[in-house]
């Protein structure tokens, strides 16, 4: 298998049409796309087999066997389909490539019709009627291209009347890939990196250590305040751990700079990890569960060893995903934790409390000219929630850049809070070979970006997640929309933050 | 033997549903994957379920056409069910009585709803992609089953108290002869065909609903107690 270079792809070219309007199929459409194959070190390294094994149908049967036994929801979900087609036209990845395949039931089809034929009565006695299938090597292609055309932002559970998470299909199909030799070289990597060294980037300590006193001595020379950005700093009370995204990549390290200045001028005692320098966990889009607890108990470990009594996670969408939802399952109980903070906190949720209490002042005329909209990120606002409140996940985030800037609009309501529409770059699929499906998949949220820089020239678009972040600002110059800047939502309110 | 049939098809129908059911209950669920916004409480839960479950709520969001198909076919079907009950039950509970005056109106909206519904498959691309043989003869399966039970009642009319002690007999294991009537054989065998199909189908989606994490599990996180405060077990070292 191999990577293809970006075509078809609209160039810079306008937005055309508008997101409610539903395609015609066109089969095939992005049937060559897919991203590179793990190599044989990265595979090994996690003691999966390098390459694809000769007894690759029978191991891969096997595992869907086993998975079906352990996951109930897989099983439920592969079960429960009528195929009444709700979920058809709302998967961004079939809005923007017209793929059939990227129509949720027929991604979890390409495992659906493997699990009837092998693991149903009806499909063992009459395949061709219930639409069962052997697994072949045409299929298996398939299973590699289109679970890797799905960011798994569960869109289209909202609207399944069953409540069919095709995030759960995708993932277990890429542990059964993995498991036969055909892991994701990209989401592979990235967990063997954080998993020897303790970030996706591989970055050592020591150049971690450098980065943040470089950030230090930026600050100071901006805002001639001393505002500190603490490694493995033992006397802090709280641990914050981060995308690494968030230490170097344009526009994210502004967002850090943002929590450095809440925390400063809230007088918080807080600490970067050397050892959990990063809050993301790539093994949720691989479905690979015992990879994403050893990713989660560094965080549990260095929380344990600062002796901390708070753990706050950055802008991260599936990092908060994580650590809400998954944290107490997989390293649980956190019960070393002040029990006024018992569980893992969003920095949205500390720097609004530390807003409610008065313990910072935001000025919102600092941010002065700009128009910004708020881009929901799938995993917090379908996957995790925020503050005590009924969609806290949605209010807290707005009430925040309320604050910190003088206008702010909302994107079509199709489009946003629970309905949002995924970047198009995540659930691993943030590498350059998957450009043109990135790009692709980006069309419905260009779309309604366009109508509200049309509307109300809106000039940022705000974000509280890394692959975000990174995945707008490099797909929206080819919808044409380079003028809107991709903005951290820590940015606007460290601007903002009276000093 | 359309009674011994009947008799095994209900069984097979119980036990094969059930079956499902046990399997589904003894697959562990392991990570929490509530979608959210997500009810806190369980009773919040049981209100999200019964409200997917009565008013299809999710399809209503997304296409309302389906959506008001579905609804009409699904109550249709309920209401003629619940009119089915008088061959079952010697006497009819007297707050189901009403029930039998809808019975044309319940066909109707059946006959509508099954109809949009299929048309909808073979019409639109993204529906005929997705179907297996299958998916259609299930709805042809369903209508022609109102179909004969529509002939029944206004073309070829069969002794109603017969076919009564015929399925009573059937369900008690004491088998009654069958009232002569061609149409009933056809109504009963595309009856007995359901009951096969049933357990082993898409058919049992409504109780799969239940047993969905996505639906079924509450934002447990959210509904710790927990108050933030900045300053309350500060290190004491320094």
């Amino acid at each position: 298998m191999s990577t293809t270079e970006p075509d078809n792809v609209a160039l810079n070219g306008p937005v055309v049409g508008r997101y409610r309007v539903i395609p015609l199929i066109e089969k095939g459409a992005t049937a060559g796309m897919r991203p590179a194959v793990a190599s044989k070190d990265v595979q090994e390294a996690l003691a999966l087999p390098g390459t694809l094994v000769a007894d690759w149908q029978d191991k891969a049967i096997k595992r869907l066997g086993q998975l079906v036994k352990q996951r109930r929801g897989l099983r439920v979900f592969l079960d429960n389909c009528t195929k009444c087609g709700a979920c058809t036209d709302k998967c961004h990845y079939f809005l923007g490539t017209r793929d059939p395949k990227n129509m949720p039931v027929a991604r979890q089809d390409l495992i659906r019709s493997v699990y009837r034929r092998y693991f149903t009565l009806a499909g063992r006695l009459f395949p061709w009627l219930v639409g069962a299938r052997t697994l072949n090597k045409a299929l298996l292609q398939d299973w590699y291209t289109y679970f890797h055309q799905c960011s798994q932002c569960r869109r289209c559970t909202v609207f399944c009347p069953k409540g069919i998470d095709t995030s759960e299909v995708t993932m277990a199909g890429r542990e059964i890939l993995a498991s036969i030799g055909l892991g994701q070289q990209y989401s592979q990597e990235i967990i063997t990196k954080v998993k020897s060294i303790g970030n996706n980037l591989g970055m050592k300590p020591r150049a971690l250590a450098d980065v943040l006193e470089n950030l230090e001595e930026d600050i100071l020379d901006d805002t001639g305040v001393p505002v500190r950005l603490p490694l493995d700093d033992s006397r802090a009370d709280v641990l914050l751990v981060t995308p690494s995204a968030d230490f170097f990549a344009e526009p994210h390290v502004d967002g850090l700079i943002g929590y450095a200045k809440v925390l400063h001028q809230a007088g918080v005692r807080w600490t970067f990890s050397s050892q959990a320098s990063e809050a993301a966990n790539f093994a949720l889009f691989t479905g690979q569960h015992d990879h994403m607890r050893d990713i989660a108990l560094r965080i549990r470990n260095a929380a344990v060893d600062l002796a901390v009594s708070r753990i706050v996670i950055g802008e991260c969408g599936h990092a908060w995903r994580v650590a809400y939802s998954y944290l107490d399952a997989l390293v649980g109980p956190l019960d070393f934790l002040d029990p006024a903070h018992s569980r893992v906190e969003h920095i949205c949720e500390v720097t609004h409390q530390l807003l409610t209490q008065g313990r910072i002042t935001l000025d919102p005329q600092r941010n002065a000219g700009k128009v910004i909209t708020y881009h929901d990120s799938c995993n917090v606002a379908r996957g995790a929630s925020m503050g005590q409140r009924a969609g806290g996940q949605f209010r807290i985030p707005r009430e925040l850049l309320a604050a910190s800037v003088p206008r702010v609009v909302e994107m079509s309501a199709d489009t946003t809070k629970q309905k949002t529409f995924c970047c198009g770059g995540g659930g691993g699929l943030l590498t350059d070979d998957m450009m043109a499906v990135r790009i692709k998949g980006a069309l419905p949220r260009a779309q309604a970006l366009q109508s509200v820089v049309d509307s109300d020239e809106v000039t940022h678009l705000v974000a509280i997640c890394a692959i975000c972040k990174t995945q707008l600002s490099s797909v929206l110059p080819h919808y044409g929309l380079q003028h809107v800047q991709v903005t951290s939502l820590h940015h606007l309110v460290g601007d903002a933050l009276v000093l | 033997m359309l009674g011994y049939l009947l008799t095994a098809a209900f069984v097979w129908a119980v036990a094969g549903s059930a079956y499902r059911l046990i399997v589904w209950a003894r697959t562990p669920s392991t990570l929490p994957m509530p979608l959210t916004p997500a009810p806190t409480s369980r009773v919040g839960v049981v209100g999200r379920l019964l409200l997917e479950l009565l008013t299809f709520r999710a399809l209503a969001r997304a296409d309302r056409t389906t959506w008001l198909a579905s609804l009409a076919f699904h109550y249709g079907l309920l209401l003629i069910l619940i009119m089915h009950l008088r061959f079952v039950w010697s006497q009819l509970p007297p707050s189901l009585v009403p029930f039998i005056g809808l019975s044309g109106w319940a066909t109707l909206m059946l006959i509508i709803g099954l109809s949009v519904l299929l048309i909808r498959r073979i019409v639109i691309d993204r529906l005929r992609y997705i179907s297996s043989p299958s998916d259609y003869l299930h709805i042809i399966l369903l209508l022609t089953l109102a179909a004969s039970g529509t002939a029944m009642k206004r073309l070829w009319p069969v002794d109603l108290y017969g076919v009564s002690q015929f399925l009573q007999g059937a369900l008690r294991f004491s088998w009654q002869p069958l009232p002569e009537s061609l149409v009933l054989v056809v109504h009963l065998s595309l009856v007995l065909l359901l009951l096969f199909v049933f357990p082993i189908s898409k058919l049992l989606h409504g109780i799969g609903i239940v047993f969905s994490p996505t639906l079924n599990q509450r934002d447990a996180v959210s509904a710790q107690t927990r108050v933030l405060s900045g300053s309350s077990h500060s290190k004491t070292r320094e």
